[in-house]
């Protein structure tokens, strides 16, 4: 059987999900020796994608995996190229789904005020724009959430690839991992701003597993009550600031529903 | 006529960046390196937002350094509150450092630089044609990584480290687990440094100016930063010492250390002292003069060595923290208050310095983070046109090659470069 084709790379992000892929220690022989990995500059030399000839194969690879939210006009001829090149684009990680952190002050400060803070005035000759996820640029074929992604829906979407499938992905919101595990309960119990209840599952609640809030690096799951979560959270004596800039970290847009 | 060789992009390291050469003819006029990562402007992001989120934010900036980053930001900000954590804190931020020092130096000598030394092009040649080698690195590395993952709770952008504590002690049978892990992959890291040694008959690189933290007993920490000129100042003054300016053709600042371009990470430390324990330290006499007062060309050499150091004492200190049990553990209450905070740290790159103001509510007004590869760039570009000019005339496959070699053995990491550092 042909080997899968892949391309694996990054925009603005951290390279935390391409690390991922590294990090999976166990499976990275396999992975290897399963798939082609045409193209994966941060542990390969060569394999950069050109114009595809014509005796290049058509698309160039059958999936790409690619993280990092959109903000230079470099980011956005990389994602148009891939997405060119690709049968199925994968939305590799929180920036390239929801933006991510680089995109948490979207609502509140402008790119160019940013950069001026940063890097003074010779800041105003970089070129940027407000950082943004791959569906406002691109169809995206399937996504994998998280910052940094879990290692299982790695795999797991490596493993359906070969299969020439896509796996399915988890709609339920962390609190149910987080309940199944007998956690104590950081929100209600001990009244910490805790985000489980809106954001997507499928880590296994490892941070409330710690004693530590959810932070919502999942984004948000599907049919999120987010107006009644702010409404609880008011309750218990938070500032819709502090929630909104606390919700805003992985995900700028969310929809408040009527408390908008 | 005059020419430019690009290397674009730089691969087998972390992030986006190029290099140009210059050509007139064949002399090698001047080099541009381009750090070319999108910037996030983390030190803007930080502004405005309460002094709890800011060690979960940064910790972002990268994820092969995220725990050193997240360790150096809860450091700071308790030092600008006045907060001393427990003895088990310490030890437990001290055995997750050194998890990140396993995970990152197996990383970058066994996976992005060993293909150079067996003529492979990255993982998958190594896969096919060094096989064992490669499963050996990445147990290694996997062993970092579960320190990471058991101690920090998540094996990227650990979420078990909180200002004044931890959001839960380790469990004794996961410590006995990482001790046996640690035991099982001993006897690579005695043997890393043999994949590597100082390039024989190689053209000489400008003499660099080492830079690290002066050893305070507790390491990969310390209040005060030395040179290899005997100088030395304290981390909270690093403003008066290190200055920096934006170059017009990269995303990262240059530094500048007293007026040199310094050289920071694991060569440094060797060159200045830093203690490297039993084992690596009985190796290090044969190394000797393949590491003091060379170039980075040696940084692999002296990674091998801290790679050995750091499973040897993260054994030591699974060993403290077994034996005190329940003793010491407990977090320490923040509370804000105005004022700035800083402190450093030895990443696996080198040098890493965070510091930050914050108003009487304790949101915070300043930010500002000096990374290792920032610190590195000047230095890097300097070696680099110092071995083009060695390099003129020769084949192009050869001399970009040598000169991605070079790049490679900065293990630069361009996330971190990149989100600069304001004046």
């Amino acid at each position: 059987m042909r080997r899968p084709r892949l391309a694996v790379a990054g925009l603005t992000a951290c390279s935390g999900c391409q690390l991922t892929l590294l990090n999976c220690e166990e499976e990275l022989p396999e992975i290897a020796a399963r798939f082609d990995l045409v193209h994966f500059p941060m542990a390969h030399s060569g394999g950069e994608p050109g114009a595809a000839g014509p005796e290049q194969p058509r698309p160039l690879f059958d999936a790409a995996l690619v993280e990092g939210a959109v903000s230079t006009p470099g980011d956005l001829a990389t994602l148009f190229r891939l997405r060119g090149q690709s049968r199925i684009l994968v939305a590799f990680g929180t920036c390239a789904l929801f933006g991510g952190v680089a995109a948490m002050d979207n609502r509140r400060s402008g790119r160019d005020a940013q950069l001026a803070e940063v890097y003074g005035a010779p800041g105003s000759g970089f070129r940027s724009f407000p950082p943004a996820p791959f569906k406002n640029y691109v169809a995206v074929d399937f996504a994998i959430t998280g910052c940094p992604p879990e290692k299982r829906d790695l795999l797991d979407l490596l493993g359906a690839l070969l299969a020439g499938t896509l796996p399915p992905v988890p709609c339920y919101p962390v609190c149910t991992e987080c309940r199944s595990r007998e956690n104590l309960c950081l929100l209600l119990e001990r009244g910490e701003l805790c985000l489980g209840p809106v954001v997507q599952g499928g880590c296994n609640a490892r941070c409330p597993a710690t004693g530590v809030p959810c932070e919502g690096c999942r984004g948000p799951v599907s049919e999120a009550n987010v107006a009644q979560q702010l409404q609880l959270l008011l309750e218990r004596g938070f500032g819709r600031e502090e929630i909104e800039s606390r919700m805003s970290r992985f995900t700028p847009e969310w929809d408040y529903g009527q408390r908008r | 006529m005059g020419s430019v060789v690009e290397i674009n992009p730089l691969t087998r390291v972390e992030g986006h960046g190029s290099l140009k050469v210059f050509l007139d003819g064949a002399r090698v006029e001047r080099v541009e390196l381009r750090l070319s990562e999108s910037p996030r402007l983390f030190e803007a992001l930080l502004l405005g937002k309460g002094f709890a989120q800011v060690p979960e934010i940064v910790c972002r900036i990268c994820s092969l350094c995220s725990t050193v980053h997240k360790v150096t930001a809860l450091l700071a900000v308790e030092n600008a509150f006045g907060v001393r954590v427990s003895r088990a804190t310490a030890l437990t931020r001290e055995l997750i450092l050194n998890g990140g020092q396993i995970q990152s130096h197996s990383l970058h000598l066994y996976c992005l630089l060993l293909p150079d030394a067996l003529g492979l092009a990255g993982v998958t040649g190594l896969a096919r044609q060094a096989p064992e080698l490669l499963r050996t690195g990445l147990a290694v590395k996997r062993v970092g990584n579960l320190i990471q993952e058991t101690v920090g709770g998540r094996l990227i952008h650990p979420v078990n480290l909180v200002l004044g504590g931890l959001g839960r002690r380790i469990p004794r049978d996961s410590l006995l687990f990482l001790r046996d892990e640690i035991d099982a992959v001993l006897p690579a890291c005695a043997e890393a440094f043999r994949l590597y040694r100082f390039p024989a008959d190689t053209p000489p690189l400008p003499p660099p100016n080492y830079l690290a933290l002066r050893e305070s007993g507790v390491p990969f920490s310390g209040e005060r930063l030395c040179t290899c000129e005997g100088r030395d100042f304290p981390v909270a003054a690093y403003r008066d010492f290190i200055s920096e300016e934006v170059v017009p053709h990269s995303h990262a600042k240059n530094a500048r250390v007293l007026g040199h371009p310094p050289l920071v990470g694991a060569l440094s430390r060797l060159n200045l002292g830093s203690p490297l324990g039993t084992g690596p330290g009985e190796t290090f006499p044969e190394l000797r003069g393949q590491i003091i007062g060379r170039d980075m060309r040696a940084n692999a050499l002296a990674q091998a060595l801290e790679l050995h150091q750091a499973a040897e004492r993260s054994r030591a200190l699974l060993e403290e923290l077994l034996e005190l049990g329940r003793e010491g553990a407990g977090n320490v209450a923040v509370a804000p208050e105005s004022g700035r905070g800083t402190a450093a740290c030895e990443a696996p790159r080198g040098v890493l310095i965070h510091s930050y103001d914050f108003d009487a509510a304790g949101v915070c007004v300043g930010a500002d983070v000096v990374t290792p590869t920032s610190l590195n760039q000047e230095a890097l570009s300097g070696d680099l046109l110092a071995l083009a000019r060695a390099l003129e005339g020769a084949d192009s496959a050869l001399f970009s090659g040598e000169l991605e070699r070079l790049i490679r053995s900065y293990d630069p990491c361009i996330s971190c470069a990149v989100h600069l550092v304001r004046l």
